[in-house]
């Protein structure tokens, strides 16, 4: 099966997602149609730069992933909003912080804070 | 163009991994067909039947109708996530309504226990269950961005669970109850920040029954003004709501439009208190609280039983347990029995109409995979 994550390419670390061409809507991972307007799609690149939008950590064991992790919705500049991991944070780190792109770790988009 | 909902029952709810889906089932039908041939003094005719459920076996309902002798008639099954055995209800009132059937079957049955040792694994052909966004931290996510914005507080938040935990000690079928301090709340296990473990609705076993009529056949009956049920639009990097709020609010808005009714005739309402978190954005995202005074109600007792708008007076997804797909069915079961005024201990004094939402989740990119508004109308008593 086709792996459902976004795809995270190149240095700096990009999402390789698709966007809109009639509307320009991005989105984090390939689909048909565009899921604002319904238009054709192509190939986009988002990032490195995004802004947490909610964080939290995972305590419990989820699947085969052991706790704890954090996980953040970031807002990618001038991209979507994807779900990605934050490397190295203990605590959820605070909505608003500044992240970037750093390479997927196990296939997970992984951002950490810069500010 | 209202139904009548003319026999409810549940089974009970907890951890029952020693019963078939069979025989929970059995308990809910049995009890919701004595109910309704109680009032009418006839065995309801079944023209078919609308099926809830999640996890549910393939082949699980008609397994359970051979029991109560329901066969020969088509059988529909439904699966919507959280919002799966309402989704059925308002499948069965559409073809109420439409004349294809005079009355009909309504089931709810999940049993999850055998399923999962923690929490529900989530889809991996999933972006974000793929990523690791178990459940909980759907929600969690939720009350970060809400409490980043000052919607609501920690403290808030466990008093939804105080007072749930609470409402459950007069509901003797409910999986937990107990009285809680916030305290206690907040101090018991961190599951996914800031929702702890007694934030959390439980898995559970059980099912919940209703018998539906096209037209009114008792006097107890009570009826069901109007329900409607949507999939979330894109949820993405435009949404200022948190996940699922603009989809609540669009259904609720569907269903008091077409009930002709607003958020101030509702003396009481079951929601989608799956985490503490979802009964506060659901109670402003339906109109029942203003944005940003939903956590000070139920801080202040207001959304209580005794307070002026009770919510979840069964003790909710959080104490009542939720079995996917048989949830929205025993929120209906509820409802009823409340409208009626036989709901003894946890009784709203004079309830006359009564508010279901349920929430189902949590595909990726949308805003939610179903939500069903529900609006309960009794034919007793007179208002306070």
């Amino acid at each position: 099966m086709t792996d459902p994550r976004p795809r995270v390419q190149g240095t700096p670390p990009e999402v390789v997602g698709v966007a809109c061409t009639a509307c320009h809507h991005p989105m984090p991972t390939p689909r048909p149609a565009c899921a604002a307007c319904g238009g054709p799609v192509a190939e986009a690149r988002f990032g490195p730069a995004g802004v947490i939008w909610s964080s939290t950590v995972v305590r419990i064991p989820v699947g085969d992933r052991q706790p704890p992790y954090a996980l953040a919705y970031v807002d990618l500049e001038d991209g979507p909003r994807v779900l990605a991991h934050v490397a190295g944070a203990v605590e959820a780190p605070a909505v608003g912080s500044a992240v970037e792109l750093v390479a997927p770790v196990d296939g997970d988009v992984t951002v950490e804070v810069i500010a | 163009m209202s139904t009548w909902i003319s026999g409810v029952g549940t089974s009970n709810f907890g951890k029952q991994p020693d019963l078939s889906p069979a025989e929970l089932a059995w308990q809910a039908i049995g009890e919701a067909l004595s109910d309704a041939e109680l009032a009418s003094g006839a065995r309801p005719g079944i023209d078919a039947v609308y099926v809830g459920s999640v996890f549910g076996e393939p082949g699980v309902a008609v397994r359970v109708l051979q029991g109560h002798a329901i066969t020969g008639v088509p059988v529909i099954t439904v699966e919507n996530a959280c919002a799966s055995g309402t989704s059925a209800l308002h499948e069965a009132a559409v073809a109420l309504t439409s004349g294809r059937y005079e009355q009909v079957l309504v089931l709810g049955v999940e049993q999850m226990t055998p399923l999962f040792n923690g929490p529900i694994i989530p889809q991996q052909s999933d972006t974000e269950g793929r990523t690791g966004l178990a459940m909980p931290s759907m929600y969690a996510m939720e009350a970060s961005r809400w409490l980043y914005e000052g919607r609501t507080t920690l403290e808030q938040l466990a008093a939804v669970s105080v007072k749930n935990h609470r409402h459950a000690m007069h509901n003797d079928r409910a999986q937990y109850r107990g009285e809680y301090t916030i305290e206690e709340v907040l101090a018991s296990p961190m599951i996914s920040d800031p929702i702890t473990l007694l934030q959390c609705s439980p898995i559970s076993d059980g099912a919940a029954a209703v018998v539906m009529s096209r037209n009114r056949v008792s006097t107890t009956d009570v009826e069901l003004v109007a329900s409607a049920q949507r999939s979330g639009g894109p949820w993405d990097h435009r949404s200022d709501d948190v996940w699922g709020y603009r989809l609540i609010h669009d259904t609720a808005q569907d269903v008091f439009e077409a009930a002709g009714l607003g958020p101030d005739a509702v003396d009481l309402a079951e929601v989608h208190d799956a985490f503490t978190i979802g009964e506060l954005t659901t109670t402003e995202a339906l109109g029942l609280a203003p944005a940003g005074e939903a956590g000070a109600r139920a801080a202040s007792g207001a959304t209580a039983l005794g307070g002026a708008l009770p919510i979840n007076p069964s003790g909710g997804l959080l104490s009542r347990g939720h079995p996917l797909g048989a949830t929205g069915v025993a929120q209906v079961a509820e409802v009823v029995w409340q409208l009626r005024g036989v709901a003894g201990g946890r009784q709203v004094d004079g309830a006359r109409v009564g508010l279901v939402e349920t929430m189902g989740g949590g595909v990726s990119g949308v805003d939610g995979n179903a939500c069903v508004v529900a609006l309960l109308r009794g034919q007793h008593g007179e208002r306070n």
